[in-house]
């Protein structure tokens, strides 16, 4: 029996003997991607029953389990925890780490240490988040946005919220840094730019992202810092300051954010779809670039969240019409997808129903979104539940439904077991059910007037909350039975081949399930296409040894 | 029900039907695309699954120039028609009718309520309504904006500049523009039905954020000139005589202050109408000068320890009982009485009128927190304060 990387590691400091001090000090990228996963998804159910306590006080109108103002500490939480801890660094820490040097024949990123450092930096920005609950007044109450000059005025621990953004960014800086190096420097010979992967592609790009703009959003909250404690006044009315000049420095930021969070999630998708219909994947390249101009129109559109702030209206004007420029490249995604089922073979495994499920979802997202691109729909539906059923359509059935799909697709190779198919397909169709439930009664609230942000009502949104409220409760147990499934496939599931899926990329061309401590036995040659399939069956075989092909 | 949304469907301002027009254009196309991609995919995934497909007889296609463009044309035409709605719509909402063919109503938004300031009628009187949702009751009727029919309203709206943003959304108008501190916003509208049609605040503000109501109520255009030219501040539904009660509820005081308990709100409660036992010792320990007081700044450390503890209890349970001998200390300033010198400091029995009014004056900084400025309340304003508490919680 071979060693696999949960046998042996190498440490950052030291050999350590105990497999507790190994894994604290490991910097093997597949252990922290899972330690990533494993803190990421505590946080993630923290702010998942937040919102639920939100939606038990929600479901009729008047105070029922909390006031106003814990509310308001409630929805900040949930927020800045969502956005900052879990959705932001969630696909690249997690499956940027473990997946994407496996598929790019590399035996780890290229700076391992760093990378280690990176994830310690994140526990910190989470420890200082979290303290936030437990010193003072208790946690921000902000939103998750910090909209001066609100947080300048309130006496609740924004400084501990903005600081933790702040230490979480410079995470999120370094692993895009790291991982921009390692595309650059550390593919397997041969493999070209448009011979990778295209998950490889989508964290191309969201490394940029976090490069480029994260710095912006931490000078955004230094001043943020600089204005609430030593009164500079940049953004304070009362000395001259602009309170809208922090929505722009956050939303320039926060806006390429949103792409950060979508293009590795569409790399995902852009990998089950053609494994599962046993197909290449129609306009490889379309979608490639079609990832690159996303993130670089990305920049450009910020101001789209200001339709309503008193910005000007040739601003407006040029934001929309470059807003409208980013649904043509995630359109053309979409028919890409479809087509590669075109003429396939379509196993319905529990990853591809998860993708063909998120195409719904996320069309649904996509469209609203456009909805209020439209700036005359827009100063109607800003800030209401419109905005709220699109962002969570965009994000909760985007992103993290296709994170989901990812976690069913890689979980073979990260534990070397399968888990349960039919329970796996029936925790998604709860999820589904119960998201649709969760989240379309919203549109029509907002679209009749709810405005977001409202610890009570008028009691004829009564009706839509409470749909909400059962919806909600159907997708959580579906989420909590979801990981039961993959606790029990972990531990007692059977036991799982290097290739369960007859996929292509590299990662299932590994000696053993799970892999070896520094993956591929030697460095592959790459002179074939990431996803070629002959009569459903992969073209490319490799001697796992040598590595050499022997097709 | 009294208190639900009003007016939604009403479709009453000359705007909302070409709002509504684009948006059901938007969606129907927007249905179109979205069956354009889920309708093949389910029709595939049912028609090439596993078990009906033979490997050989797999498709190998990986391009269609063709195709690609068709997706990629008319997609971006759809997006073209939407954007021309979204920006037409747009340019009504923001080009403002002349001022001279309109009413400008001043519109103050502060936490947490709105304020309305008309210009001068014939007479030169300029009315100020507006104010806080009543929660209680659930009614915002002395809170709402009056409107003549069919005539273009402009609100240039603001925020006191120590306030934060709000934004005023009139769902049944389509209409929202964020009210900035230290700015002055505008937004426009003309109703063509009469009725009444209510008002929300969309930018999250705090604590009251979703009890900042408001509603806008459209009278016949000779109802309307008959209350504008009159001179008496009541509102046109005559529910806003300027009472006590009518002004606290105005001027948004019960969402700090309780009045008929002695719970510590935002604030501290307007019943005893006295400092609690740790707000006076507060007082005594740091001073405090905020108030404009003629007689000055009252020092810090006027009494310490055992003696400090004393003074608090006697003057927290209303000055009843023996006067301890360490209250000397107090009486130099405040009388032996406590009632305050003739206004020249503050009395410690009641907050009496010369406290209240200059509370308004100067804002309250304490221990519990700070209390804003209220400059535009007026001297009669105050006395019908202090005479309402009196009444209320003598």
């Amino acid at each position: 029996m071979s060693k696999t990387y949960f046998d042996e590691t190498h440490c950052a400091i030291g050999h350590p003997k105990s497999t507790f001090m190994q894994w604290m000090l490991t910097v093997d990228h597949k252990r922290i991607g899972i330690m990533y996963a494993a803190v990421m998804f505590t946080f993630f159910f923290v702010a998942v029953f937040t919102a639920l306590a939100m939606r038990i006080e929600l479901f009729s109108p008047g105070g029922q389990i909390m006031d106003g103002d814990t509310f308001n500490q409630a929805f900040t939480l949930h927020g800045v925890i969502m956005i900052f801890l879990f959705i932001i660094p969630g696909i690249p820490a997690i499956f940027g780490n473990i997946v994407m040097p496996l598929m790019i024949g590399a035996k780890d990123v290229s700076f391992p240490r760093l990378n280690w450092a990176t994830f310690w930096l994140y526990i910190l920005g989470c420890i200082i988040a979290l303290s936030s609950l437990f010193i003072g007044e208790g946690v921000a109450d902000t939103g998750w946005t910090f909209y001066a000059p609100y947080s300048m005025n309130t006496d609740t621990n924004v400084i501990m919220a903005l600081v933790a953004a702040f230490v979480l960014g410079f995470a999120s800086i370094l692993t895009g840094l790291n991982f921009l190096v390692t595309i650059h420097r550390l593919r397997a010979p041969g493999m070209t730019f448009f011979k990778m992967p295209l998950f490889v592609w989508g964290i191309y790009a969201t490394a940029w992202i976090q490069l480029l703009a994260t710095p912006v959003v931490g000078i955004t909250l230094i001043l943020a810092i600089l204005e609430k404690y030593f009164g500079i006044g940049i953004f304070d009315p009362a000395k001259g300051g602009d309170p809208v000049l922090f929505q722009h420095l956050f939303w320039i930021y926060s806006h390429p954010a949103v792409y950060l969070m979508i293009l590795p999630a569409f790399g995902i998708m852009s990998e089950i779809i053609p494994t599962f219909s046993r197909k290449e994947i129609f306009g490889y390249r379309t979608i490639a670039l079609s990832s690159a101009s996303i993130a670089g129109i990305g920049y450009l559109v910020w101001g789209h969240h200001l339709y309503t702030s008193g910005m000007s209206d040739t601003a407006k004007t040029v934001f929309s019409f470059l807003t409208f420029f980013v649904a043509i490249p995630t359109g053309v995604k979409f028919y890409d997808w479809i087509a590669t089922m075109y003429q396939g073979k379509i196993v319905l495994s529990t990853p591809m129903i998860w993708a063909l499920g998120t195409i719904i979802t996320f069309a649904i997202g996509g469209i609203t979104g456009i909805t209020i691109t439209m700036i005359g729909l827009d100063i109607h539906l800003q800030d209401t539940y419109y905005t709220v059923a699109h962002f969570h359509y965009a994000i909760l059935g985007g992103v993290v439904f296709l994170m989901f799909a990812g976690m069913h697709y890689w979980f073979p190779l990260i534990t070397g077991k399968l888990y349960n198919e039919t329970q796996a397909k029936i925790a998604f169709y709860l999820q589904f059910v119960g998201f649709n439930l969760l989240w379309f009664p919203m549109f029509i609230a907002g679209y009749y007037g709810m405005p977001r942000r409202y610890f009570d009502y008028l009691p004829e949104f009564q009706i839509y909350h409470q749909i909400s409220f059962f919806g909600a409760i159907i997708f959580i147990t579906g989420l909590i039975y979801m990981f039961v499934v993959f606790y029990k496939g972990w531990t007692k599931g059977e036991a799982s081949t290097p290739n369960p899926w007859n996929a292509t990329t590299l990662e299932w061309h590994l000696p053993t399930s799970p892999p070896p401590l520094e993956n591929h036995s030697k460095v592959p040659y790459v002179d074939f296409e990431p996803y070629e399939y002959k009569n459903g069956e992969p073209v490319v075989k490799f001697d796992y040894e040598t590595m050499r092909r022997i097709d | 029900m009294s208190n639900t949304l009003e007016g939604f469907n009403a479709g009453a301002s000359t705007l909302s039907a070409d709002v509504d027009f684009a948006f059901w254009l938007h969606i129907w196309l927007s249905l179109g695309l979205f069956l354009s991609v889920v309708g093949p995919m389910f029709y595939f995934a049912w028609k090439y699954r596993a078990d009906k497909v033979k490997n050989e007889d797999i498709g190998t296609v990986t391009h269609h120039t063709g195709l690609e463009i068709t997706w990629t044309v008319i997609p971006v035409i759809i997006m073209m028609v939407f954007f021309y709605y979204g920006n037409t719509t747009m340019q009504m909402f923001r080009t403002m009718p002349a001022e001279s063919q309109s009413i400008v109503v001043n519109v103050e938004g502060s936490k947490w309520k709105w304020k309305y300031e008309y210009p001068a009628n014939a007479s030169g009187h300029v009315h100020k309504i507006g104010g806080v949702y009543d929660r209680d009751k659930k009614t915002m009727g002395l809170a709402a904006l009056y409107v003549p029919v069919n005539t273009n309203i402009i609100l240039k709206m603001t925020a006191p500049v120590d306030d934060v943003i709000h934004s005023y959304y009139v769902p049944a108008f389509r209409m929202k523009e964020d009210v900035v501190p230290g700015r002055t916003t505008q937004q426009w509208f003309n109703s063509s039905k009469v009725g009444q049609f209510d008002v929300e605040c969309a930018e999250y503000c705090g604590t009251d954020h979703s009890y900042m109501y408001s509603k806008i109520v459209v009278m016949e255009k000779a109802d309307y000139e008959k209350w504008f030219e009159s001179t008496s501040g009541d509102t046109p539904k005559g529910d806003f005589a300027k009472d006590g009660k009518s002004l606290l509820r105005q001027h948004g005081c019960k969402s700090c202050h309780a009045i008929d308990t002695d719970k510590v709100l935002v604030g501290p409660s307007l019943k005893t109408r006295r400092l609690t036992k740790e707000q006076v010792l507060d007082v005594i320990e740091n001073g405090q000068d905020k108030l404009g007081y003629a007689m000055g700044a009252m020092p810090a450390d006027m009494a310490k320890g055992a003696d400090a503890e004393e003074i608090a209890t006697y003057v927290a349970s209303g000055m009843k009982g023996t006067k301890p001998a360490s209250f000397a200390a107090c009486s130099s300033c405040h009388g032996e009485d406590g009632k305050g010198m003739n206004g020249m400091s503050p009395s410690l029995i009641s907050y009496d009128k010369t406290l209240i009014s200059n509370v308004f004056k100067h804002g309250k900084q304490g221990l519990i927190g700070t209390m804003p400025k209220y400059l535009d309340i007026s001297d009669e304003e105050v006395a019908a304060i202090v005479k309402y508490l009196n009444k209320t919680n003598d």
